[in-house]
């Protein structure tokens, strides 16, 4: 049934993003029909048991949320479509991150009532780091209050970018029937079982007033970012063609975000919206990726060519664990990757036969022969790590890492017996290979393991995971903040290292001043000029003073934010070395680093919580309670969302709490914002715990 | 230098001694400019020094997001603390973002009794009483009314609060009186203290006294705005 790809043009891999609840999971299981890719239809929380087609783990469809991204692939006016299932919740910001690593577009799914909400900010703040293009569908057309053109509104006001309506809808609430293309000038239908017929109809007469005006605005606009288009509006000759072709370039140079429309639920809309993901996103040639070239001694990046004549470049994105082996997820960049094929994966330079190829729907999967540049497809059986890069193994690279966020919040878990004592081991192995942000360590004072992860959900979910599919009982501890320290001002040192117990000595002598950085861990700056110091020591000061820095003096945390510049010294020809040196780096950093004042930072979460306006002031007297610090609140429609930062030791059980002061009616988000200065009588505590403590170590 | 010295220090302490002391509490202040000569600037550089004095600020906003605003003051604090050295960064940052509110309508609806209400839930659920309030994007001054002029005076009173306020000029084919004061704003004069115009010159943008209380003797204020930083500098 599916043809081997050999035009990438004709490729789209794309995602849909969203808010919780917004219909996303209703959304792809609707183009999986259309596409025939299912035969029939399930709904997220279906009453048949089955649940959606998309939702592969267990837990995800007990929760009705979906939490890892699948791939798979469908077919749509001969054009091949590989949908990437993006999670929609905040806690699994790894999860999105590495999905949009691989897309070349998306839809953003938006509700019609609720239009644009927290989450969708998220979502759309992360697609713009990756510099994703992405049309908006605004779906639930069919419930009271729907009202799509004040979304679009939003998308400017609220996500800044110029929204530009394709479509009206035909009817909205109850009498919500189709929708109208602005482009075509025609209205559209959609009738019979499922909605799977569409009928073409003339723009209904009361709707040709409001649609000739859209269409205006959405000429206007086209045509400033089009000269051809101009000129033909001038010369009043526009077709179709050339609309839709100065609309896709708006789209792929990200300037603007057409809006579409309908309900999935009611299946209106959707044919027409995978005509759009066709006509308007992006294909694999025109999006612009960067690969790492590790031949040379500095890590320089080039960019890729999306041609099967260029050498093989294919990255693991996903890692999925089946009964039958290790299913892995490939992006691939560039060249052809066959069955059979020896691959090289460039982190561990181990060589791996290329065993089974597949292509894939969310619950079964088809065995091709080969696949080519643009694609997605997934081996079967082979063992690397998710972020892994694939190379044909004379090709040095790697696509460019992805940002892997700290982990913030750690949590002791205990098993209940020996048997789940394994099952733990196993599961642990398994998912922190999975997701480069969930690790596991263990606690030098209880002898305890840790899991360490992005918030409060995402270790939950591991856990769940853990009950479900090891049979792991574990027993949990309370969850514990990852704190640092950093150094408030600046401060010089000046130390010497000298020790002369018989044979040769140590001498070195190290001045200079450490600081606080704005952003990033640790800079080393070398002013030494004159050779004071000879350049083989250099390296060994900087390597002293990261050692240091692993465990602060204030309160034993590792310090970050930290410049170091090293402005003088003294050697001596006999006695210095890189021990004396790394010795003196880390003896100037004893003395000194307490005349630094330094403070304890503990991780603050952007918390962003919406509810009807008459409860902004619970909501807001329940975050400032948890020291949260109001950063800006938004009214609308009598809608209210405040945006806080809020230390994460405070949000433990912080959705039980506003869902009770606002009688259920809130919700909210929140992720890692940064590291923040804890409040004195915090750090005293901690520093009367870590002095104790030191004294009994002595 | 340390904070106590930014604020001895700040052009704000010049431009307070034109002005004889200051807008006051319970006074209404308006800037106004051309479209992009710096108001938000000026509005930002206005409520950073009386945060760094540990005074609390509610900046209203119709026009733009939250998170936009925020940005704004991110930047103006992050080069007032490059160009003065500042230390101890992070504590006073910390008390900035403490004593901040950022407060945005962006449904085209706002009126002095959601502003009202807003101020009310503040001061009643966080004990958050402003010492400034900033608003921009209202009142829209050719549709204004005097009841809005007055419920908005009588708000400063009553929070005994600086009021500020923004009003665009524009470029060309307005009305104005001998001061240059587009009679759209000068209507409502009984209401507002202090009228302060940002006159755009080569590569800096001059503060103009228009109106100062009751004062008849205008003082030259010897403070301009950098557009390059964004700060309050002395001239």
């Amino acid at each position: 049934m599916v043809s081997r790809i050999t035009n990438p043009k004709r490729v789209r891999n794309i995602g849909i993003s969203a808010h919780i609840d917004s219909g996303k999971t209703t959304l792809t299981e609707r183009i999986l029909f259309y596409t025939k890719r299912i035969h029939k239809i399930h709904e997220v929380r279906g009453k048949d048991g089955v649940g959606a087609t998309m939702d592969s783990m267990e837990l995800e469809k007990e929760r009705g949320i979906t939490i890892a991204s699948a791939a798979t692939h469908c077919t749509w006016d001969d054009h091949h479509i590989n949908l990437i299932d993006t999670p929609g919740h905040v806690d699994f910001t790894i999860e999105v991150e590495r999905s949009l690593r691989v897309l070349d577009g998306a839809v953003l799914v938006l509700c019609a009532v609720a239009g644009v909400q927290s989450q969708s900010i998220t979502v759309d703040r992360q697609m713009n780091r990756y510099r994703v293009p992405r049309i908006a569908f605004v779906n639930k057309c069919d419930r009271a209050g729907a009202n799509p053109a004040r979304v679009a509104e939003q998308i400017e006001e609220k996500l800044g970018r110029k929204a530009v309506m394709m479509q009206i809808p035909i009817g909205l609430e109850a009498d919500h029937k189709g929708v109208v293309d602005l482009v075509r000038m025609k209205g559209y239908l959609f009738e019979g079982d499922a909605g799977s017929d569409v009928r073409e109809i003339d723009v209904p007469t009361p709707l040709l007033p409001e649609a000739e005006t859209r269409r205006e605005q959405l000429l206007d606009v086209l045509s400033m970012h089009d000269d051809a288009l101009m000129e033909a509006m001038l010369e009043d000759r526009v077709t179709e063609e050339l609309i839709i072709a100065a609309a896709r370039k708006a789209t792929i140079a990200r300037l603007i975000t057409p809006v579409f429309m309908g309900s999935a639920y009611k299946n209106k809309g959707v044919q027409v919206l995978l005509d759009a993901v066709i006509r308007y996103l992006p294909d694999p040639t025109e999006v612009e990726n960067e690969a790492i070239d590790m031949s040379g001694p500095e890590e320089t990046t080039f960019a890729v060519v999306p041609s099967p004549e260029r050498q093989l470049l294919a990255l693991a994105f996903k890692l999925q664990v089946t009964p039958f082996g290790q299913l892995t997820y490939v992006r691939i960049y560039q060249g052809v990757l066959k069955k059979g094929d020896m691959i090289t994966n460039s982190r561990s330079r181990d060589r791996v036969k290329v065993g089974r190829l597949v292509r894939l729907h969310a619950d079964s999967m088809e065995d091709i022969e080969e696949s080519q540049a643009g694609d997605i497809v997934a081996l079967y059986g082979i063992d690397c790590a998710s972020g892994d890069t694939f190379t044909d193994g004379k090709l040095d690279a790697s696509m460019t890492s992805i940002h892997v966020p700290e982990p913030v919040v750690s949590l002791a878990i205990k098993p209940k017996d020996n048997k789940a004592m394994d099952s733990m081991v196993k599961a642990l192995q398994r998912f922190t290979r999975e997701d480069p942000t969930f690790r596991t360590s263990t606690d030098e004072e209880t002898g305890d393991t840790l899991i360490s992860g992005m918030g409060e959900l995402h270790l939950d979910v591991y856990v769940e995971r853990m009950r479900r599919e090891y049979s792991a009982d574990v027993e949990l501890g309370r969850p514990k903040v990852a704190y640092r320290e950093a150094i408030a001002v600046p401060v010089e040192f000046d130390y010497t290292h000298k020790k002369q117990t018989g044979g040769s000595g140590q001498y070195g002598r190290v001045i200079g001043t450490m600081e606080l950085l704005d952003e990033g861990q640790f800079e080393f700056v070398n002013k030494v000029v004159g050779g004071t110091i000879p350049v083989e020591f250099i390296g060994s000061i900087e390597k002293g003073f990261r050692a240091s820095m692993e465990r602060g003096e204030l309160v034993g945390y590792p310090v970050v934010g930290m410049r170091v510049t090293l402005k003088d010294g003294a050697f001596h020809a006999v006695d210095s070395s890189d021990n004396a040196f790394q010795a003196a780096a880390r003896g100037a950093f004893r003395e000194f680093y307490m005349k630094g004042k330094p403070v304890v930072l503990e991780p603050i979460m952007k918390v962003s919580a919406e509810g009807p306006t008459e409860f902004q002031g619970d909501m807001m007297g329940t975050l400032i309670k948890r020291r949260g610090i109001i950063l800006g609140t938004t009214e609308e429609s009598g809608f209210v969302r405040i945006d806080a930062d809020v230390p994460l030791s405070e949000m433990f059980g912080f959705a039980t709490v506003i869902r009770s002061v606002t009688q259920g009616k809130a919700e909210f988000t929140m992720e890692f914002s940064r590291y923040g200065v804890a409040p004195s009588d915090i750090s005293e505590e901690m520093r009367k715990t870590w002095l104790e403590k030191r004294e009994k170590g002595n | 230098m340390d904070r106590e010295m930014i604020i001895r220090r700040s052009p704000m302490r010049l431009f307070e001694r034109s002005l004889h002391g200051g807008l006051g509490r319970g006074h209404i202040g308006v800037v106004t400019s051309r479209a992009g000569t710096g108001r938000t600037a000026f509005l930002v550089g206005v409520a950073l020094d009386g945060l760094l004095r540990d005074r609390k600020v509610v900046h209203i906003s119709t026009q733009y997001s939250a998170d936009r605003i925020r940005e704004y003051y991110e930047e103006v604090f992050h080069d007032l603390a490059e160009s003065t050295h500042l230390e101890d960064r992070l504590r006073v940052h910390l008390q900035v973002e403490r004593n901040r509110m950022i407060h945005t309508f962006l449904d085209h609806n706002f009126n002095v009794e959601r502003l009202t209400s807003a101020l009310d839930y503040m001061s009643k659920h966080v004990h958050f009483e402003p010492s400034t309030i900033i608003i921009e994007g209202y009142p829209e001054w050719d549709k204004a009314t005097e009841d809005e002029l007055k419920a908005l005076k009588a708000l400063a009173e009553r929070f005994q609060s600086e009021m500020w306020l923004e009003a665009m000029v524009h470029r060309e084919g307005e009305e104005r009186d001998d001061r240059g004061v587009p009679p759209r704003i000068a209507r409502f004069e009984e209401y507002i203290s202090v009228i302060l115009r940002l006159k755009s010159a080569e590569d800096h943008v001059r503060l103009q006294l228009i109106k100062d209380h009751n004062n008849t003797e205008l003082a030259d204020v010897h403070v301009e705005l950098d557009p390059r930083t964004l700060l309050l500098v002395w001239r």
